[in-house]
């Protein structure tokens, strides 16, 4: 049985398509991708995103907590102020990324879709190891999460709120109130574009509050969007999408996300990371743009001179640059900007596509 | 609601097809292109191309996914859309004018019996 976010009903009324993601049945689009797409590129759009997880920890040692149980050293995360990081198992390999915000005493996390019961039963498992006193909250169930993205969104957010939302600065935080619903609002989201989430707890009129924001953003051309929409805005920025850029078991320096590694501290799966260091990679994150027709997809191999050099994690067209872009896991000595290589589209079609640094779209669109 | 025309026949797999003597023109229904939502690459089959009826002939591509196309009717490809490699959306904007895919001739007519009447594909998508 899929689980439903509790403004279900209201996509419905709102023309949601809806589609299966990790247990979750959640709306793909309500009009159209490309158009949702641009609209939180060029203007605002409203995102259900409840299918995220929500994990509290609080106590005395929450901040070692979070510190041996990520690759960043929490202490350095002043409450108000949060962060993106990744969660490692021994081995260096990521059982998830997230982030987390420090609000007082306590830090709000935001699993994956699906993966926040893995995560509470590894964070407890470490507490108990290093018999920290702390209590870890999985309040996946009870909370919802809605993300205002795009270069309005400022301006629409504030309209309901006596909370002078320009104080926050990314990844910045704060409890507040939302036209009479409590919330914590963060500068935090997957897009690539001003952008801000909330978090609340669903036993207040969270489908009042959406619909509140929607009409607030009357004037600005807000819409809703779906997870179509969502993926193509984070594929433009080379976000990582967990379930397909961690599959099988990547480690952070194999999925480019070295500059959030901070070494100043010990961390679980530092040692393997190390290691990773020193004795070199395999594979590599790359980024592909395709100069040919076609959309790359999830498994596609990536192939130079009809070798096999890779293979593609995520693919799909850009709507910003009306292409196919992809990020695939390439052997690290044929990793060089400008390159061409080609992507064998579902094991027939061969698409030429060159290596680019990321990301694929900037500040223009 | 989408649009099933009367003057066509159709698949169970949502193609359309035009009948003029001998020559079918195929394309992808209403119902189909509102499904699949922004078409963004079309794969056509090759001209002079011989298929089965119900074998692959092309692929469309949305944003989401990717659908095969099975030719409805045994025969020769002897046209394609060629508007389509550069204006895709054009089948969702008009699948039954501007948007149609290929035309073939028609090499067993006996099979055009087997086609879904406008009244059939009505009820297969209601």
């Amino acid at each position: 049985m899929l689980k439903r976010s509790p403004l279900h009903e209201l996509h419905t009324e709102l023309g949601a398509k809806f589609t299966e993601f990790c247990g979750y049945e959640m709306p793909l689009y309500y009009t159209s991708i490309i158009d949702e797409h641009f609209t939180v590129r060029r203007k605002v759009g409203l995102f259900d995103v409840s299918h995220m997880g929500n994990i509290v920890i609080t106590g005395k040692d929450a901040t070692k907590l979070l510190s041996i149980s990520t690759v960043e050293d929490a202490s350095r995360i002043p409450p108000g102020a949060g962060q993106y990081t990744v969660i490692l198992k021994h081995d260096g390999t990521i059982i998830d990324d997230t982030v987390f915000l420090h609000i007082d005493d306590s830090y709000y996390l935001v699993p994956n879709a699906g993966r926040d019961e893995v995560v509470t039963e590894w964070l407890r498992k470490v507490a108990d190891e290093y018999s920290f006193d702390v209590s870890i909250e999985n309040k996946s169930d009870s909370m919802a999460i809605f993300a205002v993205q795009g270069p309005k969104s400022r301006e629409v957010l504030q309209k309901i709120t006596e909370f002078d939302v320009s104080q926050l600065k990314l990844f910045g935080c704060a409890k507040t109130v939302f036209d009479g619903v409590e919330c914590i609002i963060s500068r935090t989201g997957y897009t690539g574009e001003l952008g801000y989430e909330l978090q609340i707890d669903t036993s207040q009129d969270v489908i009042s509050l959406f619909r509140k924001i929607l009409d607030a953003g009357k004037d600005f051309g807000i819409k809703p969007i779906g997870l179509g929409a969502r993926d193509s805005l984070r594929l433009e920025k080379c976000f990582a999408l967990a379930g397909n850029e961690f599959e099988g078991g990547r480690s952070p320096i194999e999925a480019n996300l070295s500059f959030i590694i901070n070494w100043d501290h010990d961390f679980i799966g530092k040692a393997a990371l190390l290691k990773q260091k020193e004795e070199g990679i395999k594979e590599r994150l790359t980024y592909l743009k395709c100069i040919e027709k076609g959309i790359p997809r999830h498994g596609d191999a990536v192939e130079k001179d009809g070798v096999e050099i890779g293979k593609v994690s995520s693919g799909g067209l850009s709507p910003c640059l009306n292409t196919g872009i992809a990020m695939a896991y390439v052997k690290v000595e044929y990793r060089k900007v400008g390159d061409t290589v080609e992507i064998v589209s579902r094991g027939r079609r061969k698409i030429k596509a060159e290596i680019v640094k990321p990301p694929f779209v900037g500040k223009e669109c | 609601m989408s649009e099933v025309r009367d003057n066509l026949r159709y698949t169970k797999t949502h193609e359309w097809v035009e009948i003029k003597e001998k020559t079918a023109r195929v394309g992808i229904t209403d119902h189909a292109q509102q499904e699949l939502t922004d078409i963004v690459f079309v794969e056509l089959p090759e001209i002079g191309k011989e298929v089965k009826k119900g074998e692959e002939v092309c692929t469309i591509e949305s944003v989401k996914s990717v659908s095969e196309i099975y030719a409805p009717l045994s025969g020769k490809i002897t046209n394609i859309n060629k508007e389509l490699e550069d204006s895709p959306e054009k089948v969702n904007k008009s699948p039954y004018d501007e948007g149609w895919l290929f035309e073939m001739e028609i090499s067993n007519e006996k099979e055009i019996e087997e086609l879904l009447s406008p009244e059939d594909y009505r009820k297969l998508i209601s």
